[in-house]
């Protein structure tokens, strides 16, 4: 059974046109993709195809204009009522005023549930944070701040994780470190994820399905499936089928 | 560097004092524009001080008073607006209501149901509020849409989001508010003084203007606008310092 499923869904804004007037344009879709229960699926695709609003909407941060989307056959909200999301962008968006250990709290917080010692430190060990557990954000670096976030993201097991472009930010050699991260983090409870992302590598390292979009309107182009095993070592980023997986994609992504 | 623009301030300050000295005793400017030494004299001089003393602090009563409710009410209407968003459009209308209403005009009306002792702190309150209730709104509203994001799917209520973020983040823009509405809360108390009340800078001024104490009229202007001075300066610190503490999210 799929655990998450869009069907029909396009999302529509309203703009100005050249002439002055109101006008709808459709954004997204129509789009309809399943995704399946602790499948970790990237969503690649050109700038302004709508990808984002792909994860806000599974987030119930946006609504669809026509069709549904279903997390577990609900509605997105019911998940946010049951803290069952979780979600990182590619600012941090923590708090700058909580500490580590604070931030990686918060979740616990809001949804009334303890925050043991023992599992904050989990947390924190999960993040590679050990001795940063009274640092602010402004004290760490881009990579370290991500992590957080990410463990943060994980803190309540959420049933789905969201990434959008969450290592955006950070330098070419520091975002082929967090992949790495990224993937034993995830191997050790496995949610279902879907991770927006512009690098074609980073999707083939991390996602077990890859799914393009078009120009916008947003829809389905290609869905993918990525064969390479777990974990995946630095190895593999030097074989000949990542890079002919990478290239395909490449070619794909650029034909418009 | 620092020094050098420390400086430059500095030098301009003792000018500015330097030429006012001279012109004083030129009486270039006549002879209600007193010298500075003259006006230095009246903290000197026994009597004249203890009136000041008595008078400074019940300024500072009804303007601590005034400013202190406005903040706390401008506040707290501001976080109630944000947390009931249906009833935002009408109090935003009626904060600016408030402070269209010219303070001399609101005199009168306080001195009959206020009475005149409690007018100069009525009189202060209210610029205070409309700009507590704006800045905190502005504060409020301004946060980091990223993590308000996190909120909403971390399903957080509206009350959990005000206090364990937006009311944090809103803090500098809070104290911003406040720096500003320091010098509204003096102006308001000096203001409602003039409608009769029984002691207060603002009465020094009325009945030193009547009575053609020109001295005495100087050095009180010059403690109300030390006072409002350092309210501003102690506050802008406070500002600065929240806005370090907090970070990059508090816009």
């Amino acid at each position: 059974m799929a655990a998450l499923a869009l069907v029909g869904v396009t999302r529509s804004f309203l703009r100005r046109s050249a002439a002055g007037r109101r006008e709808s344009f459709t954004a997204l879709g129509p789009l309809d993709l399943q995704i399946g229960d602790g499948e970790f699926v990237a969503l690649i695709g050109a700038s302004g195809c709508g990808k984002s609003t792909v994860l806000r909407l599974l987030a119930g941060l946006d609504e669809p204009t026509t069709g549904q989307v279903q997390i577990n056959g609900q509605p997105p909200r019911n998940l946010q009522a049951q803290q069952a999301l979780g979600i990182a962008f590619q600012e941090h968006a923590l708090l700058p005023w909580r500490s580590v250990a604070g931030n990686l709290r918060l979740p616990f917080e809001v949804a009334g549930r303890a925050a043991t010692d023992e599992r904050i430190g989990e947390l924190i060990a999960l993040a590679g944070l050990k001795g940063f557990e009274h640092a602010r954000p402004a004290e760490l670096s881009g990579g370290m701040r991500q992590r957080v976030a990410i463990a943060r993201a994980l803190a309540l097991q959420p049933k789905l994780l969201l990434l959008d472009e969450p290592f955006g930010a950070l330098d070419a050699v520091t975002r082929r470190r967090m992949n790495f991260e990224l993937e034993r983090i995830w191997l050790e409870s496995r949610p279902t994820t879907l991770l927006v992302t512009h690098s074609v590598e980073e999707a083939v390292l991390l996602a077990d399905r890859i799914l393009v979009l078009t120009q916008r309107p947003g829809r389905v182009r290609t869905d993918v499936r990525v064969p390479f095993a777990r974990p995946r070592a630095a190895a593999l980023m030097r074989s000949a089928e990542f890079h002919r997986l990478v290239d395909e994609l490449t070619a794909n992504l650029e034909s418009g | 560097m620092r020094l050098r623009a420390a400086i430059y301030p500095a030098v301009g300050c003792l000018l500015l004092l330097g030429a006012w000295e001279v012109a004083g005793r030129r009486g270039v400017l006549g002879n209600t524009f007193p010298a500075l030494s003259q006006v230095l004299a009246v903290y000197a001089d026994g009597p004249r001080r203890a009136l000041l003393g008595r008078s400074l602090a019940a300024t500072l009563a009804s303007a601590g008073t005034g400013f202190a409710a406005g903040v706390c009410f401008g506040c707290l209407v501001a976080m109630f607006s944000h947390l009931v968003p249906l009833l935002r459009g009408g109090l935003d209308r009626m904060a600016v209501l408030v402070n269209a209403l010219p303070v001399i005009a609101l005199g009168p009306v306080l001195i009959i149901t206020a009475g005149r002792e409690d007018t100069p702190a009525a009189l202060a309150s209210v610029p205070v509020f409309f700009l507590l209730y704006t800045a905190t709104g502005v504060g409020l509203r301004g946060t980091s849409q990223r993590l308000e994001m996190v909120f909403t799917t971390l399903g957080a209520s509206r009350w959990q989001r005000l206090a364990k973020f937006e009311a944090l983040a809103a803090l500098p823009s809070v104290l911003s508010g406040m720096k500003i509405a320091a010098s509204s809360a003096m102006i308001g108390a000096v203001v409602g003084e003039w409608f009769g009340a029984p002691s207060g800078l603002g009465v020094v001024v009325l009945n030193s203007m009547q009575n053609f104490q020109i001295p005495l009229l100087w050095a009180t202007v010059l403690v109300i606008a030390l006072i409002t001075l350092s309210g501003y300066g102690l506050l802008s610190l406070a500002e600065r310092a929240a806005r370090r503490k907090l970070g990059e999210c508090a816009a």
